[in-house]
């Protein structure tokens, strides 16, 4: 045989006088099923995504055709006997933006100064432990969340914590009513701890991307570690840290569970960080079963409509962010 | 990427033999511990399937009053306030393994059985005229009453007198503290606290709330002009804080400081010392604690001309009793099922029996678990009512076995 | 002196950041220890009650005497529902994740991909909704079932077991595959018995992660497998889920209720941190034997 030459190789070897059966004939039928098996598979992933979004198209029908689009700046929801409401969507809405926010007013400070100390102040001894630690707490299920925020966190906020802030901080306005521990704040309080392990895994995970050059630049220059951590780590992993924020509002978002037994089923808009409220999420639980007739459930999907688009916003948003740092590998991000 | 070229090239010449490739152990090492997972759950899977956790109750132990020849399941969703006694019912009928009830709130049990997602519904409150018209062929059957109590959490072993116009303001936000005129009026020797009342109500469709705004909509105009009777907390109300089922709305207010709520007499009683049970005014003009007693006097003195089982039971009440000491929001609660037990299509004459032979047990035998529990047992004209009611049931064009009760 | 007064400032400053983030880290961890914490002493008690494990639960009462026994139905119903839905996710996850990640030169791969990742967001509770929503309409009787149940959970168990799969078969080296095609193995059989196989740490690591999440979802088994106090009584019909009896009992406003609730949530968060701790030290030790991929 001729030796190997150095131009392109084809798969396809000079045709011989002889057909000679190759080994992939016998094969190339499973490999056919096979692929038609996957490929049917993969199909129903597709399917799936839609059956979620027609299902709540069809089921908000007759909620659009009542209400049309003032449903999504309509302020009032009124379920009354004759079923007839107004009913609109921004206490909602209202109430998952203030919730999260107050979620995300409360984590980011403790996510990032966690995930610096996994990083920079961490002895080694103690960084696996620790990451472990914070990443069983994404573990735990958001109904035990609820359940503690309910008898552990919502007393002590009524008896001690609520109180304290309306004393010395009720001058801004932010906590105006009566403080029952069952409000806003205390959801809020309750998303905060849920996303927090989202957050740090995420940053830390960027900041451990920072390539070591960057950091010994700064300190080579006679940094501190902060300011090394300032200078250097976090301009650079600044979208996937952005990108893990992002994430964890997506999570707060849809956060079912952790809030409902928290907030106060009031479908209104908040005024205080006092005031009860209702989030979507909380408003499918509470009322999908429980409520006056079809045209209110049909209003309900239809927020659920709202909140589908608004998380899938946030969560592709989030990971084009996060995938730009860490290049789509590294680590299963929740 | 997928590669379908078999080679990059052909061996040279001079290459030894092809090296021997080896598996690594930890591949196998990793495919037996995932075999050995699954393996596990199969065992437990079948295990359990031995152990008789899969048997449904297609058992060979007949029900002792009914002659269908199995045993079926029966699954009932909505009123909170029944749900103790439901619950009870369920553990004790045919050996407690036929009926599952969900208390999601008497709006969940009329949404259910229109939907006919399940097999009765539980709602204090009777259907409106448009709810009867989306679910056409449903029957209205009381099954039982009980009495809807304001409780309140204040210091000191207080036990405060109201009346409807009282409660009314004060859950409007008309009245806004405690110790207020109207309600001093009312207690006159009570030193009432200065606190900020706190109102509780429930979210969500709640049977228990109309049995309450039907007594505030009789006993207070503002209220019957701005609000009137419904299942829906009124939403124009702004003081107060929602809370979720009986069960909720009573934890609301056992953990609240100077809150008010109002729950059925079984769930305030549970609350123990937590909370205080209001007595309520009546027509007669005396203040009224609710017990067994005055709830069952409510329903005789009452005895309010019930409509067919078709028909409409939107005005019904046994509230405002004329009796002297019968306790005015008392509240009859009802159990809703198809008429024509033929129109679920899953259904076979067994289905329709066995629903059937629970409504007789439930309104006769069951009634006896009434008192115990603090609901108040039906009276011999509604049940004799309910029994015509059951004679219009019917499976297609066939009329229902009744079993005999023993 | 007054640079070395600067610099002895940013040092302090420095050392003051590191300080908070110590902090922080305390603060984040809280939470974690407050719930252990809480559940062993309210619940702890009635955990290791004879019978609490295997028992129906009690009637609601709030006397002394009051029964607090009784999750049996619960985990039944748990592994039962979690079991069905892995049943139908591990299989549909991976294969759709085999061909994302192995037929990734069509399109169509990497739209997969994506709406797998995007299904990722989907809020739980909508998965629930919308199951109901399709039974409601097409089939009302069974809408609380374990069949719909199976599929709520199976909605949320997908996309994770999706995602997973394919970074886990990403991360095989090209070399693999190409090695198995060159002996002649055909593509089917390498991409099962060679890729997916160099790849079982990975996909491992994502199933149990899906089982864990569904077994501790209550939002969307509210509106399909729907709760029940009896024993497994048939696949159409209603059944009982830890997660569920947690968020019931909460809400009951019966003292034994709730004590059986932390009963449940002591059960059910030693179950998952357990299983948690475990597989990451097995599948760690997979990795390390299989050459630290």
């Amino acid at each position: 045989m001729d030796p190997p030459t150095p131009s392109p190789v084809s798969s396809v070897p000079a045709p011989l006088p002889v057909k000679i059966p190759r080994r992939s004939d016998h094969h190339r039928w499973g490999d056919r099923i096979f692929y038609g098996l996957v490929f049917a598979v993969g199909l129903s992933v597709i399917g799936l995504a839609l059956a979620i979004v027609v299902s709540l198209v069809y089921s908000s029908q007759q909620s659009f055709r009542v209400f049309g689009w003032s449903f999504l700046w309509g302020t009032v929801w009124n379920p009354t006997p004759t079923d007839t409401g107004p009913f609109g969507v921004v206490p909602f809405i209202a109430g998952t933006l203030v919730t999260s926010a107050i979620a995300l007013f409360i984590a980011i400070p403790l996510a990032l100064g966690a995930a610096i100390f996994l990083t920079t102040h961490c002895p080694r001894w103690l960084r696996g432990p620790a990451g472990t630690a914070i990443e069983l707490l994404a573990a735990v299920p958001s109904v035990i969340y609820g359940f503690w925020g309910l008898f552990i966190v919502h007393p002590y906020m009524a008896s001690t914590v609520e109180p304290g802030l309306k004393k010395y901080l009720g001058f801004t306005g932010l906590f105006n009513g009566t403080p029952i521990g069952i409000d806003v704040l205390t959801a809020g309080l309750i998303l905060a701890v849920m996303i927090v392990p989202t957050i740090c895994a995420v940053s830390r995970d960027t900041l451990l991307a920072v390539p070591q050059a960057q950091k010994e630049a700064a300190l080579s220059l006679g940094a501190t570690d902060w300011e090394t951590t300032r200078v250097a780590s976090i301009p650079y992993a600044r979208s996937g840290i952005i990108g893990g924020i992002i994430l964890g509002l997506g999570r707060a978002m849809g956060e079912t569970m952790a809030v409902v037994m928290v907030i106060g089923d009031t479908d209104k808009v908040p005024t205080s960080l006092f005031s009860q409220g209702q989030t979507i999420a909380s408003l499918i639980a509470n009322e999908l079963l429980s409520n006056q007739g079809p045209l209110q459930i049909s209003a309900i999907l239809e927020a659920g409509l709202v909140l589908l688009f608004i998380s899938l916003m946030v969560n592709v948003g989030a990971r084009l962010l996060v995938w730009r740092v860490l290049r789509g590998g590294g680590g299963i991000v929740e | 990427m997928s590669s379908s070229q078999t080679g990059t090239g052909t061996p040279s010449p001079s290459q030894p033999e092809a090296p021997v490739i080896q598996r690594k152990k930890g591949g196998r090492g990793a495919l037996i511990a995932v075999i050995a997972v699954v393996i596990v759950i199969i065992l437990v899977l079948v295990v359990g399937y031995s152990a008789g956790w899969f048997k449904t109750s297609t058992s060979s132990t007949t029900p002792s009053t009914c002659t269908a020849p199995s045993v079926t399941p029966i699954k009932g969703e909505g009123s909170t306030l029944v749900a103790p006694l439901m619950d009870y019912w369920a553990s004790v009928y045919n050996g407690g393994t036929q009926i599952t009830y969900d208390a999601a709130g008497s709006s969940a049990g009329i949404t259910a059985i229109t939907a006919k997602t399940v097999d009765f519904g539980a709602s204090d409150a009777p259907l409106t005229p448009a709810q009867r018209a989306a679910a056409p062929g449903v029957l209205t059957i009381p099954e039982s009453a009980g009495g809807v109590v304001p409780i309140y959490n204040l210091p000191g072993d207080l036990s405060l007198h109201f009346n409807g116009s009282v409660l009314a303001q004060m859950f409007d936000g008309t009245i806004t503290n405690w110790n207020n005129t109207p309600l001093q009026t009312l207690n006159p020797g009570v030193t009432l606290p200065s606190a900020t009342i706190v109102p509780v109500h429930r979210t969500g469709g709640s049977g228990t709330t109309f049995a309450f705004t039907t007594f505030m909509s009789i006993e207070n105009v503002a209220w019957n002009t701005s609000y009137g009777k419904g299942t829906a907390w009124p939403s124009t109300i702004t003081v107060g804080v929602g809370a979720s089922g009986n069960g909720g709305e009573a934890t609301t207010v056992a953990t609240t400081s100077d809150a008010i709520g109002y729950v059925d007499l079984n769930y305030a009683l549970n609350a123990g010392a937590a909370v205080g049970i209001g007595a309520v005014q009546n027509p007669a003009g005396n203040f009224i604690k609710a017990n067994i007693t005055n709830t069952e006097s409510a329903l005789v003195d009452a005895n309010p001309m019930l409509p067919s089982g078709l028909g409409d039971w939107f005005n019904v009440s046994v509230e405002n009793a004329k009796g002297a000491h019968d306790y005015p929001i008392t509240t009859l609660t009802y159990m809703l099922v198809y008429q024509n037990l033929g129109a679920y299509s899953s259904y076979t004459i067994t289905n329709a029996e066995n629903m059937v032979d629970f409504l007789h047990w439930a309104v006769t035998v069951g009634q006896n678990d009434s008192a115990p529990l603090y609901y108040a047992p039906l009276t011999q004209s509604i049940i004799a009512h309910d029994y015509t009611t059951f004679a219009t049931m019917t499976f297609g064009t066939s009329s229902i076995p009744v079993c005999v009760p023993s | 002196m007054m640079s070395f007064d600067r610099h002895a400032r940013r040092k302090l400053f420095s050392h003051a950041i590191a300080v908070l983030s110590g902090l922080a880290v305390i603060a984040v961890l809280y939470p974690l220890v407050s719930i252990v914490y809480e559940a062993f002493a309210l619940g702890g008690g009635v955990l290791f009650q004879s019978g609490f494990l295997t028992s129906l639960p009690p009637q609601a009462c709030s006397a002394l005497s009051c029964k607090t026994v009784g999750i049996g139905p619960a985990i039944q119903g748990t592994l039962i529902v979690v079991g069905m839905a892995a049943g139908i996710s591990v299989p549909i996850g991976v294969l759709a994740a085999i061909f994302a990640s192995e037929y990734r030169a069509r399109g169509v791969g990497r739209v997969i991909s994506f709406t797998a990742d995007v299904l990722t967001g989907v809020p739980s509770i909508i998965c629930g909704a919308f199951v109901y929503g399709y039974f409601v309409l097409y089939n009302p009787t069974i809408a609380y079932s374990y069949y719909s149940g199976s599929l709520a959970l199976s909605a949320i168990m997908i996309p994770i077991i999706v995602r997973t799969t394919e970074e886990a078969l990403r991360v095989v080296p090209n070399s693999t595959r190409e090695a198995a095609l060159a002996l002649g193995i055909s593509k089917w059989k390498a991409t099962l018995r060679i890729v997916l196989v160099a790849a079982i740490p990975g996909v491992a690591t994502g199933v149990l992660l899906a089982v864990m999440r569904a077994a501790g979802e209550a939002a969307p088994l509210i509106f399909t497998l729907f709760g029940s106090q009896f024993w497994f009584n048939g696949f159409n019909q209603p059944g009982a889920a830890l997660p569920l009896v947690i968020y019931y009992y909460a809400l009951s406003g019966y003292p034994n209720l709730v004590k059986v609730a932390w009963g449940a949530v002591l059960f059910l968060l030693v179950l998952i941190l357990i299983v948690n701790v475990v597989s990451r030290l097995l599948i760690h030790r997979m990795r390390v034997r299989m050459g630290g991929v």
